[in-house]
């Protein structure tokens, strides 16, 4: 895995100058957690923001960064949570923040058209802030993830400088800090991508 | 240039819609109730069936040079509290009695009630100057809204069932059976929200069923 960040950083940083190209998606971002986080939270996130900039090194392949912030929230029913010969009833009021910061590549399949379909993956960290309220505590949890996220998605061009873009990434935060498990959700991207 | 703005536009639309959207929490404060309940392990409930009863619930205990008075809760809202426990403690299979020298109860269930609260209060004097100060047409400083000090005051219910016949080297008896309900305090006087957390503490409490 640290070959890949190297590389797809080595990859950034050679970027030759003639291929000056860049471009930066902005988009509406929906979460669906899975596995520990799909228990953790069970509805699906309509608060999130993505940043996708990338900077064209072929025609057909560009690198850069992601950035993003998907809101988890749930309030949980009054319910009864038992340990031992000790329980607790009340509401939860459950929050996980997802922060992944990600160096990334893009493979697009049909530069120049209209459509350009594309596949890309991004390595690097992914913070999570989890947060149990209850009654007037809380119970915070957070790590730094390694991640590594593959992501295929469609652009479409409305003009020479912008268009419009819908990607589906899965978000992938391997098991660290205060989790026994790793957080991984899917993220539906919907935005406007700008070139230069 | 105007496709620059575009993309802040679009990143500062975004985010500012990230923070406005940002889920608000509890609405109610009975949303904030909770009830807690531990229990004695090793501690038969099942072969028991008596217990007895105070007839007052204690909210403070004042120790004067030595002296120790209890302080009562006023009787309109002990007794509905009171009823409350004796109903869910009869319908678990228990027998109230009176406790005299020679009939002593399988158990003692003692209800306390305590109230806390917690202030805060901010070291900073709120006041900004230039940046955003565009107030009343003109720039200058002027006072935000300041909330210097504020409160919360939480109530708690405290009951606690102790078997009278186990000996301890303290000569007390160590508790079987705790319930705290705990939620934070409004100013009006909800029976309501006090019945349903007692019912919920022997709800979550299966084993104290002597049936």
């Amino acid at each position: 895995m640290k070959k890949l960040i190297i590389l797809a950083f080595a990859l950034f940083i050679m970027a030759p100058v003639s291929w000056a190209q860049t471009q930066t998606a902005v988009t509406y971002s929906m979460g669906f957690g899975t596995g520990d986080l799909g228990d953790f939270v069970e509805k699906p996130s309509f608060r999130g923001i993505a940043i996708d900039y990338r900077k064209m090194v072929q025609p057909n392949i560009g690198v850069g960064f992601t950035l993003g912030w998907n809101v988890f929230y749930e309030e949980k029913s009054y319910a009864t949570y038992t340990v031992d010969n000790s329980s607790l009833s009340g509401k939860q009021y459950r929050y996980s923040n997802q922060f992944p910061l990600l160096l990334a590549g893009n493979y697009y399949l049909k530069p120049g058209e209209s459509l350009n379909p594309y596949v890309g993956l991004g390595v690097g960290t992914m913070y999570t802030l989890r947060n149990t309220d209850m009654n007037l505590y809380t119970l915070e949890q957070d790590a730094w993830h390694f991640s590594v996220t593959p992501e295929i998605g469609l652009q479409y061009s409305i003009d020479d400088s912008t268009g419009l873009l819908v990607g589906l990434k899965y978000v992938n935060g391997f098991k660290a800090g205060d989790f026994d498990a790793g957080q991984n959700y899917l993220s539906l991207n919907v935005g406007l991508v700008f070139h230069k | 240039m105007l496709r620059k703005l575009n993309l802040f536009l679009v990143i500062a639309a975004l985010c500012g819609m990230m923070w406005s959207c940002y889920p608000a929490g509890p609405d109610y404060a009975e949303d904030l109730d909770v009830v807690f309940t531990s229990f004695d392990e090793e501690y038969d409930f099942k072969s028991k069936s008596t217990y007895a009863l105070p007839d007052k619930i204690v909210t403070d205990v004042e120790i004067d040079n030595g002296d120790t008075t209890y302080v009562f809760m006023k009787d309109a809202f002990a007794q509905p509290i009171l009823q409350a426990i004796e109903r869910n403690m009869t319908a678990n299979g228990w027998t109230k009695i009176t406790p005299t020298p020679v009939n002593r109860p399988d158990i003692v269930v003692t209800p306390a009630a305590l109230s806390s609260t917690t202030y805060f209060y901010s070291y900073w004097y709120d006041w900004w100057y230039g940046y955003g100060g565009w107030y009343g047409g003109y720039w200058g400083w002027y006072y935000p809204p300041y909330y210097t000090v504020s409160s919360y005051t939480t109530g708690s219910l405290i009951i606690t069932m102790a078997d009278p016949k186990v000996e301890s080297p303290i000569r007390r008896s160590p508790a079987t059976w705790v319930a705290v309900a705990n939620g934070l305090y409004v100013g009006t006087y909800d029976v309501n929200r006090i019945n349903t957390a007692i019912d919920q503490a022997f709800a979550q409490s299966p084993y104290l069923n002597t049936k």
